[in-house]
Formats: C-alpha cells, sequence, structure tokens
C-alpha cells in the first residue's frame, strides 16, 4: 500500500513520470536482455555488417557486422549492473563512513573529511582516469573507480543528517538507556538519514551511469568487445559517415537515461521531502 | 650594310623580348606561391637521432636533408649526394656532395657534417634506435673537399638504404640542442614552432635543388586525433593529410574538392605470441594459433579489402623477387588447431590477454581475431591501450601476446636484423631460431643478389611453418589533398613524402 502511494506520489508530475517510466524500461531491457535480443552481443555476421536499420537489424549492424539493437540492450544490462553495483557499494560504504565518524566526531572526523575533501577537489574523471592509469582497464577497475569516486560524496551527505540529528534529545535518551553504538546509529539516526539516501543514490546511479560511459569513449574503462555505450560510441565515430546507426543509437540510449534518472530523482527528493513534511 | 645593322638590332629586341616573356611564363610556373597546409600527429622528438613516429620525420624531411634519400618506388636517388661509387669488393662507398648546400644559418655543408652527423648516429653511448645498422662501418673520411668514403667491415648490399634511414638526416658538426633549434639544410626554414600546436615554415631561398620547394610557406598543424584532421581537410582548414584509417579514408570519398590518394605498402599489423616462455615457447601453440586465423576474412572485415592478405612472413609482395608469391600458410583448420591444443595441455582452453594499441585498425583486428580464436578454443581478453601505454616502458616487448603495427620499409632486411633475429632490439615475439639467424645473415651481406633471393624464399617457408607470428595483411597508405596542389608522390611511410615537391596551382 505504501509502495502503491509512493509510486503514485511519483507518477503526480508528468517529469517524474517519464523519467520513471523511461528508467523502468531499460531496467526490463536489462532484465530480458538476451530473451528479446535477436543476436548475440559480439556475434560478427560479415556479409550483413554496416547495413542501414531494417526489419532484420532495427538499429542496424557496426562496421564488423554485429547488430546494434542487440548491443543497446545487452549494453543496458551491463550499465546497470556496473553503475547499479558501484553505486550499492559507494553507499554502503559511504554511509557506514559517514554514519560512525560524524557521531563520533573529533578527530576521526577530521581525518576522515578532510581526506574526502582532498578527493572531491578533483573532478570524478580526473579522478577515475587517475585511478584506472594505476588498476590498468577491466570491469573491475571501473567499478572500484566508481566506488571510490563517490564514497566521499554519500559520507558528505550522510554526515550532513547526522549533524542535525545527533544532537536531538531521543539520541541522548538511547545513549542514556545505554544503548550501544550500533543501535543508536542504524535504528535511531539511520531512519533520518534514508530519504536523502534514496535521492543521492539515484543521483549517484545517473552520474555513474554518465561516468561509465565516459570512460568507455575514452577507452580506459570496459574493454572491447563488450557493448559498453561509451566505448560504442568511441568505436563508431570514425565511422559517422559510413554507418550512422552504429552511433547515434548508443549515444541515444546515454542521454536518454541520464536525463530520466535525474527526472526520477527530482521526483524521489520531492516525494520523499513531502513525506517528511507529513 | 646599315640594312644588316637594323636587322641585327631588330633581331636583339626581339630576342631580349622573347627572354623577358619566357622568364615571366616561367616566373609564373615555377615561383614558390602559396601555402600548403599539413594535418599531423603531434611530434614528441625533433632529434633526428630519436624521431620515429611518421610524424616527427615529416617535420624533420622538410627541414634537413638526407645523404641519399629513396624515391616512391624504393630506389635509392641522390640528395645532398650527387653521385658515388662502390669499390669492386664492396667494402668501400664513396659520395661526391652537392655544391652550394648551406645550412639555414648560413654555413656551408662540409664533408665533416656528414662524418660528424653518422659518428654521432653510431655512437653507443647516444643510444640512437638503429645504431645496430652502423656498427658495420670502420671508418669514415673525408677524401676530398666534396668527397667522403665510408669503409666497412663486411659487404653490405643494402648499405644505401642503411644511410637512408629514417634517422640520417644530416645536421651540423656539433650541433647543440638538437630537437629545439632547427639548423638543416633542408627545403623549408622553420619560422615559429608551437608545440602540440603547429610549426610554421618558409621556402629556403638557398635551397640547392632548383625548382624546390614549390609552395612559398608550409604549415603543419598537430592533431591529436585522426577524425579531426580528416573533419578539417574536409572543411578546408587543411590541404593534406597523410595517415588515417580505412574507415575515415572511406567518409572522404563523397568530400568534394578532395583527392584521394591510395598506395601499396609492406606496412602491417603484427600479431606475435611470445615465444620464450609458455605457452609460446610450445610450438604447438603457435601452430594452432597459425591454423585458427581466417587471414582472408580479417582483410575484407578489418580493411575492407583495401590491403594485400599476407603469409605471417615480413616480406610482402612489394619486394617483387624476394617475395614468394605460391608460398601459401596453411589453410584454415578449426579443429585440428583445437586438438593442438588439447595436446598441449590446453584442453579447457587458453586464456591470453591480447594487448593492442588504440590506432588504425587494430582494435577492430583484435575484435575479430578473438572471435576466430574463441573456435578453436583460445579465451581472448582484448586490452586496447593509448600508444603512449603500449609502447610506453617497452610494455609492447614483455606482453604474451600482442598486436604492433610495423611501418613499409624499403628492404626487408630491416625486419629481419631489428624483429626476428636472435636477440634483435625489437624482437617482440622473443624468437630465436639459428636457422633463421643464418640464413638473415647471408641474405644481409651477400652481394649474389642470386643468393639472397633464395635465403630470403628459405626464411618465407621457416616463418610460415614456425614463426610465432601472424601477418593477415599489408595495410595500403592513404592521403588526402585538396584541389589546387599538385605534385604529390605519396610513399609507403608517409613521413618521408617529399613536401618540396606539392605545387600550388
Amino acid at each position: 500500500m505504501a509502495l502503491w502511494r509512493f509510486l503514485r506520489s511519483l507518477y503526480n508530475r508528468p517529469s517524474s513520470a517519464f523519467g520513471t517510466t523511461v528508467v523502468l524500461l531499460f531496467l526490463l531491457l536489462a532484465l530480458l536482455g538476451p530473451l528479446i535480443t535477436p543476436f548475440s552481443a559480439t556475434e560478427q555476421i560479415f556479409q550483413d555488417a554496416r547495413q542501414p536499420p531494417s526489419l532484420a537489424h532495427w538499429f542496424g549492424t557496426d562496421r564488423l557486422g554485429r547488430d546494434v539493437f542487440s548491443r543497446v540492450v545487452i549494453g543496458a544490462r551491463d550499465i546497470f549492473t556496473l553503475a547499479g553495483l558501484g553505486t550499492v557499494i559507494a553507499v554502503a560504504v559511504g554511509t557506514l563512513i559517514g554514519l560512525l565518524s560524524s557521531y563520533l566526531g573529533g578527530l576521526l572526523e577530521e581525518i576522515t573529511f578532510r581526506f574526502f575533501d582532498s578527493l572531491l577537489a578533483m573532478p570524478a574523471l580526473l579522478l577515475a582516469l587517475l585511478l584506472l592509469g594505476t588498476v590498468g582497464p577491466s570491469r573491475n577497475s571501473v567499478l572500484l573507480v566508481i566506488a571510490i569516486a563517490y564514497t566521499p560524496i554519500v559520507a558528505r551527505v550522510v554526515r550532513s543528517v547526522v549533524l542535525g540529528t545527533k544532537t536531538k534529545d531521543y539520541i541522548a535518551a538511547a545513549r542514556m538507556q545505554g544503548e550501544r553504538l550500533p543501535f543508536i546509529l542504524f535504528r535511531e539516526i539511520f531512519p533520518s538519514v534514508l530519504p536523502a539516501l534514496a535521492v543521492e543514490a539515484a543521483l549517484r546511479f545517473s552520474y555513474a551511469i554518465f561516468l561509465i560511459a565516459s570512460l568507455g569513449f575514452l577507452g580506459v574503462g570496459v574493454q572491447p568487445p563488450r557493448p559498453d555505450w561509451g566505448l560504442m560510441v568511441n568505436e563508431a565515430r570514425n565511422y559517422v559517415a559510413l554507418t550512422p546507426w552504429s552511433l547515434y543509437f548508443p549515444a541515444a540510449a546515454i542521454s536518454l537515461l541520464v536525463v530520466a534518472m535525474n527526472l526520477m530523482a527530482d521526483g524521489l527528493k520531492r516525494v520523499l521531502q513531502v513525506g517528511e513534511t507529513l | 650594310m646599315l640594312v644588316r645593322h637594323t636587322y641585327c638590332k631588330m633581331l636583339g629586341v626581339r630576342f631580349t623580348a622573347l627572354l623577358i616573356l619566357l622568364s615571366v611564363i616561367l616566373g609564373a610556373v615555377f615561383a614558390q606561391q602559396g601555402t600548403l597546409r599539413v594535418g599531423t600527429e603531434i611530434p614528441v622528438q625533433l632529434d633526428p637521432a630519436f624521431a620515429s613516429s611518421d610524424a616527427e620525420i615529416a617535420v624533420l624531411n622538410a627541414v634537413y636533408d638526407y645523404l641519399v634519400d629513396v624515391d616512391a618506388g624504393n630506389n635509392i636517388v641522390p640528395r645532398l649526394a650527387r653521385s658515388w661509387s662502390v669499390s669492386d669488393d664492396g667494402l668501400r662507398y664513396t659520395f661526391q656532395l652537392a655544391d652550394n648546400v648551406l645550412f639555414h644559418d648560413g654555413n656551408p655543408l662540409t664533408t665533416a657534417d656528414v662524418i660528424y652527423t653518422f659518428n654521432r648516429l653510431r655512437d653507443p653511448d647516444l643510444g640512437s634506435p638503429t645504431s645496430d645498422l652502423y656498427s658495420n662501418i670502420q671508418a669514415i673520411e673525408a677524401t676530398g673537399d666534396h668527397e667522403v668514403t665510408f669503409t666497412l667491415g663486411h659487404t653490405n648490399p643494402f648499405f644505401l638504404f642503411d644511410l637512408s634511414d629514417n634517422h640520417a638526416l644530416i645536421v651540423r658538426q656539433g650541433a647543440k640542442d638538437l630537437g629545439k633549434v632547427f639548423n638543416g639544410t633542408g627545403p623549408f626554414i622553420v619560422q615559429d614552432y608551437r608545440p602540440e600546436d603547429r610549426m610554421m615554415l618558409s621556402a629556403n631561398p638557398d635551397y640547392f635543388i632548383a625548382g624546390k620547394p614549390g609552395v612559398a610557406k608550409l604549415e603543419l598543424v598537430f592533431f591529436g586525433d585522426q577524425a579531426a584532421a580528416v573533419s578539417a581537410i574536409r572543411g578546408g582548414q587543411l590541404d593534406l593529410i597523410m595517415r588515417m584509417p580505412t574507415p575515415l579514408f572511406q567518409s572522404l570519398a563523397s568530400a568534394r574538392g578532395i583527392q584521394r590518394i591510395s598506395v601499396p605498402t609492406n606496412g602491417f599489423d603484427l600479431i606475435r605470441l611470445r615465444s620464450d616462455r609458455p605457452p609460446g615457447n610450445d610450438p604447438r601453440v603457435v601452430e594452432a594459433l597459425k591454423l585458427a586465423v581466417d587471414r582472408q576474412a580479417i582483410t575484407k572485415i578489418v580493411t575492407q579489402g583495401l590491403a594485400v592478405t599476407g603469409k605471417d612472413t615480413p616480406i610482402g609482395p612489394l619486394y617483387d623477387s624476394y617475395y614468394l608469391a605460391d608460398l601459401e600458410p596453411p589453410a584454415r583448420n578449426v579443429a585440428r588447431a583445437h586438438q593442438l591444443l588439447v595436446e598441449a595441455g590446453f584442453p579447457d582452453g587458453l586464456s591470453l590477454d591480447l594487448h593492442t594499441p588504440d590506432t588504425g585498425d587494430r582494435p577492430d583486428l583484435a575484435v575479430v581475431l578473438k572471435e576466430q580464436l574463441a573456435e578453436a578454443g583460445f579465451d581472448i581478453n582484448v586490452v586496447v591501450e593509448p600508444e603512449s601505454v603500449y609502447y610506453g616502458e617497452n610494455k609492447w616487448l614483455e606482453v604474451d601476446f600482442g598486436i604492433t603495427g610495423w611501418g613499409s620499409r624499403p628492404i626487408p632486411q630491416f625486419y629481419l636484423d631489428v624483429m626476428l633475429v636472435c636477440g634483435a632490439k625489437w624482437n617482440e615475439s622473443h624468437f630465436c631460431d639459428p636457422e633463421l639467424d643464418r640464413l638473415s645473415q647471408l641474405a644481409g651481406t651477400t652481394l649474389d643478389e642470386q643468393e639472397r633471393i633464395d635465403a630470403y624464399a628459405q626464411i618465407q617457408r621457416l616463418l610460415v611453418k614456425r614463426g610465432p607470428i601472424v601477418i593477415p595483411y599489408f595495410f595500403p597508405q592513404f592521403a588526402a589533398l585538396r584541389n589546387g596542389f599538385t605534385g604529390l608522390e605519396l610513399k609507403a611511410f608517409p613521413g618521408r613524402t617529399d613536401l618540396a615537391l606539392i605545387r600550388a596551382n
């Protein structure tokens, strides 16, 4: 019932309704993936190379005869997995560090957040390039990079809520009752953090998609022949005059998903704030 | 008498008028006019002893001169040396230098400059990458005012080609700050160099070859991205580009006002497996690799059929009599390749990282190769890296499995000497075969042409059979030139193309 009310609130505005629908559609594509794609994402059908969109190949084929539609759909699965996992790790680690260090305060908080400040001073893409230059390009490296790039941001958001919450009377009461630290952190403080965290997670997820695509485009992220959208745009760049469809479809998928995620995050923010005031 | 005098006078006036008319016409035809804007990759190392990329050689070839040059048909032609002779025993090469050659700072070219240049190149302490080419030189001495003689330790039928190696640009004796100060004898004088942006050059008014250069100004514009250079020529911001991947060349087919030029070369993308350690030191793995590759399919899909299919040897069809036309690598046999892998101890497949630079058609070659090899049981993980990473810290010489682009050279001996003989500097497959070393030594020293042809034939058979290399194709070289310019003679190594020949109409 609560979920139904939540979804109805999200669909109250056309922008967030559009965003949520598109994200859910992409999620569905990612889940169904190989069941709905007519070809494997890496299958090279040489005699069909460079074909424009047709009934046989909805989004056409690329220079090596690979079906662009299949690659975009399987690419959605890849990008959801990578961005999703990276965001989950960043949110989990960021929340833990944010809760613990901000609640305990003192030197631990100072050291932790000054270190995070130094990481945040660098743009995420630059930080990612530096890290990938160290560990080398691979899927796991990209996952690690997303986690490292976004953990400080999540921790700061958590901290901003904890600093306002830890001085509240009910927290002092819990302490006086002799409650243990984990109980205070996760049962007393964490529920206050949750709405902001949900919005932040949605935003991080959208930025993670963009970061993965950017790294793929720069050729330092996911390696060929995996159907990474950014990598597909990079590979198709030289072919824009010959097979423009192999560039336009993955580029459109990146834009659409990032815009939709942001619209959904806006809606989420609005709905959760409304919930808070109620 | 008077009539005769008047007649002579009239004839004189007419002759003078004719001379003036001729000079006006010739002036219009040969005057250096216009600016040629050439797009190249970004040069980094501009000391002739260390320059290696196409862009670097293109810059230096405009500013300096070689002692002898190689034309588009792979023939040795005069440049600073107007003539030469070889002693009967093949050990003494004597060169007569051209007269009236001036460096850009006004000093005349002397035999001391030539001697200094080659002594510098062969100095092991300097560490020029091709210093081994000159290890056979016993002495370089001036034997006349404009005459230099090289004495060799043993015969070298390709010595003239060695003297025209990319690095062998003649610099002034004792030149300092090479790479920053550009004092050559070449057809163009550097006016302004903005690293990573462009280099502005003007025609050398004292150039010793009449009629060269053909344009008044040369502007070399540096691009980090070949797609951007192609866009620039399409948009009219460049007049010439000389190196681009196949799809970009094809995309220019519909561009107005641009001529596309394609020449066959002996350049190739080399797929090689390290053979000095597992798994590449097992001949069965090497054979499985060779049997699993479909070279013709690769040529068709990766180069759109514009390249010539290779046969796993660097001695390509451009080498005419040295090339073994009727030699064929074994037909593709996936089942046999799989069986060989099983016998070699890889019943569940062999996993390998395939490293490749991100330039040219190499990433596509890696992806197609991965699919072909998968059918035989290879599990290939493609690792595409920027050139700076692939070639940086000699990573390309260390990895087990890699793809490396090798530019075209006028003689096949170069590839054997630096890439395939035991312990060669760039022997990236770490191949060491006494039989190949013996044949290579023979081919590189004998003065008997037939003996050399036979040695090269045996080398090709040996490499097809057991060389840990696959050469799927010999790629063509592409260029695009805006209408309004003529005279381009594109060379297989584009950096060696003579920009001084190009004229603005």
